[in-house]
């Protein structure tokens, strides 16, 4: 009797739609569903995909709780042996909605959970330690790839193999310690990793170091009614007809717009340039991202010192996080010389 | 992004849907916002109200901002 | 290849037979094009559209490529591909595509 398998996919490979149709409810089909025709190929005749769980990213980020309640309950029906959700590659929000689902189901129904990711996906970090997740490409270019990983993971747990390393079996590391019996003496180890480094050799370290990167929160404004507040979005809120050309996703670059005598955005003369959220309610009234309007007011009613006359823009849709970083360290440059005292992002 | 700018000696105030993955870039102060395409803004209300909603969220960020916090807070 | 066009394909090669039909592409880099190419000819390989898991081993070339430009009129030709045949990397490109018609295409 082969495996019982349901998948989980969001509007987009669910084919009902694109950002316009984030917000449609769960539903389940019986059988695969895009994604899945590749995913039935690679399981073979061990498994079969029994039914799949299509969901909204914007419904289920939105209405976590319902929505993995609503989900585990369609999942339960079907009594899969196996979960597996995606792969998500580097959509954030796709990532973070297989990554809470896979949690939810390993913890209620006890069964092994997959999923797939591009390392850099928010949805790696939260949930790595709850669910396997194989390592992927940033795109969906990247599905041939990471569909054989995933199927061969999933017949390994579900035919109690034991699980290789995160290299030998494509899954990003979990954090997890498990002891293991080596031939050689931990000292010996230990020395001849010495001595490769110390010769320039190369050696893999057993225990690579976590990358713990906290920022002490700087204290608190004492004086709002005299601060300079800047504003910095990752919306994409852009002038009309996006003059530096901001990319709608991985963006290359980030934009330093003068608001000075602005008293709130208009469509006519703002829109967004991000291409990962529906984006008619921030071109109807782009203050719903970048909430120039209501700064001006208190402003105005002397409850901040002052606006500062520019705002920074970039586009957060699958931007690296090298990238990130860069930009924001040249703006918070910008902002420091300027005199700006504190500062509000908004995300999407 | 905004724990560079953190790091930069600015205090930030993160406005965002999504509060996992706030708290997973390392955001300090963050204020929950109502919706992804739409993180200030309510469509289904009329223009006054949405304001309001709007101004609502940017005074709790401005307290948020005036409040000494020693680890990532959730300022709901 | 963006899901309105992948259905537009697949209708056209519906209404017009599979035999009848060859799609020319315009993508600026490789790999898009190759994506978009091995879509119409063997299936959409992100799975994400209505030609997920649906061969139709259409012809399909690029503008850039030789054997196109050679049925053009070369002023019409200069006229409209003439700048981005100078800023792009025609060989990549044409080699990308040209690899997934032999692959795929029935031809």
């Amino acid at each position: 009797m082969p495996y019982r398998v349901v998948h989980y996919i969001n509007q987009f490979f669910g084919q009902v739609g694109g950002e316009d149709k984030a917000d449609t409810q769960p539903f389940i089909k019986e059988g695969v569903v895009g994604p899945g025709m590749a995913l039935k190929g690679a399981l073979g005749q061990d498994a079969v995909i029994v039914a799949t769980v299509i969901c909204g990213d914007g419904y289920f980020n939105e209405n976590l709780e319902t929505a993995k309640a609503e989900v585990l309950s369609m999942v339960e029906r079907y009594s899969p042996d196996i979960f597996i959700a995606g792969p998500a590659f580097n959509a954030g929000r796709y990532g973070v909605a297989c990554g809470a689902i896979c949690k939810e189901v390993k913890e209620k129904l006890g069964i092994p959970v997959i999923t797939g990711m591009y390392p850099e996906n928010p949805g790696v970090d939260l949930y790595k330690k709850d669910a396997y997740v194989v390592k992927t490409s940033d795109s969906a270019a990247g599905m041939r790839k990471a569909v054989p990983l995933m199927a061969n993971l999933a017949i390994k747990l579900l035919k109690g193999e034991a699980i290789g390393s995160p290299d030998e079996d494509s899954y990003i590391e979990r954090g997890i310690r498990k002891n293991v019996f080596k031939n050689e003496l931990g000292a010996k180890r230990a020395v001849d990793m010495l001595v490769a480094k110390l010769s320039g050799a190369e050696f893999t370290t057993e225990y690579p170091m976590p990358a713990f990167d906290r920022v002490t929160p700087n204290p608190p404004i004492k004086d709002m009614s005299n601060a300079k507040v800047a504003l910095v979005t990752s919306g994409g809120i852009v002038p009309k007809g996006n003059p530096d050309k901001i990319e709608s996703s991985s963006a290359s670059k980030y934009g330093r717009y003068s608001i000075a005598g602005v008293e709130a955005l208009t469509a006519d003369t703002y829109e967004t340039a991000h291409g990962g959220y529906d984006p008619v309610y921030a071109n109807a009234d782009p203050n719903r991202v970048l909430p120039v309007d209501v700064m001006r007011e208190l402003e105005k009613e002397g409850v901040i010192g002052k606006l500062y006359d520019y705002y920074y823009a970039t586009v957060g849709n699958g931007t690296s996080v090298a990238n990130a970083m860069k930009y924001a360290q040249a703006i918070a440059k910008d902002l420091i010389a300027d005199g700006v005292q504190a500062v509000i992002l908004t995300s999407t | 992004m905004v724990k560079e700018i953190e790091r930069a000696g600015l205090p930030v105030v993160h406005i965002c849907t999504i509060v996992p993955i706030s708290l997973t870039v390392g955001a300090n102060r963050i204020v929950p916002a109502v919706a992804i395409p739409h993180p200030l803004g309510n469509p289904a209300l009329s223009k006054e109200e949405e304001k309001s909603v709007r101004r609502n969220l940017v005074l709790k960020a401005l307290k948020a901002l005036q409040t000494p916090v020693d680890d990532q807070t959730v300022f709901e | 290849m963006d899901l309105e066009i992948q259905q537009r394909v697949k209708d056209m090669a519906e209404k017009y037979g599979p035999e009848n039909v060859i799609v020319i592409l315009g993508s600026s880099e490789a790999e898009a094009a190759g994506l978009a190419a091995e879509t119409v000819s063997n299936g959409d390989p992100t799975y994400a559209g209505p030609l997920a898991g649906i061969s139709l081993g259409l012809a399909v070339y690029h503008i850039l490529e030789p054997e196109v430009k050679a049925e053009i009129d070369p002023t019409v030709y200069d006229n409209e591909v003439g700048m981005m045949e100078m800023v792009l990397d025609v060989e990549e490109i044409s080699k990308e595509v040209s690899s997934i018609r032999e692959q795929f295409s029935n031809i």
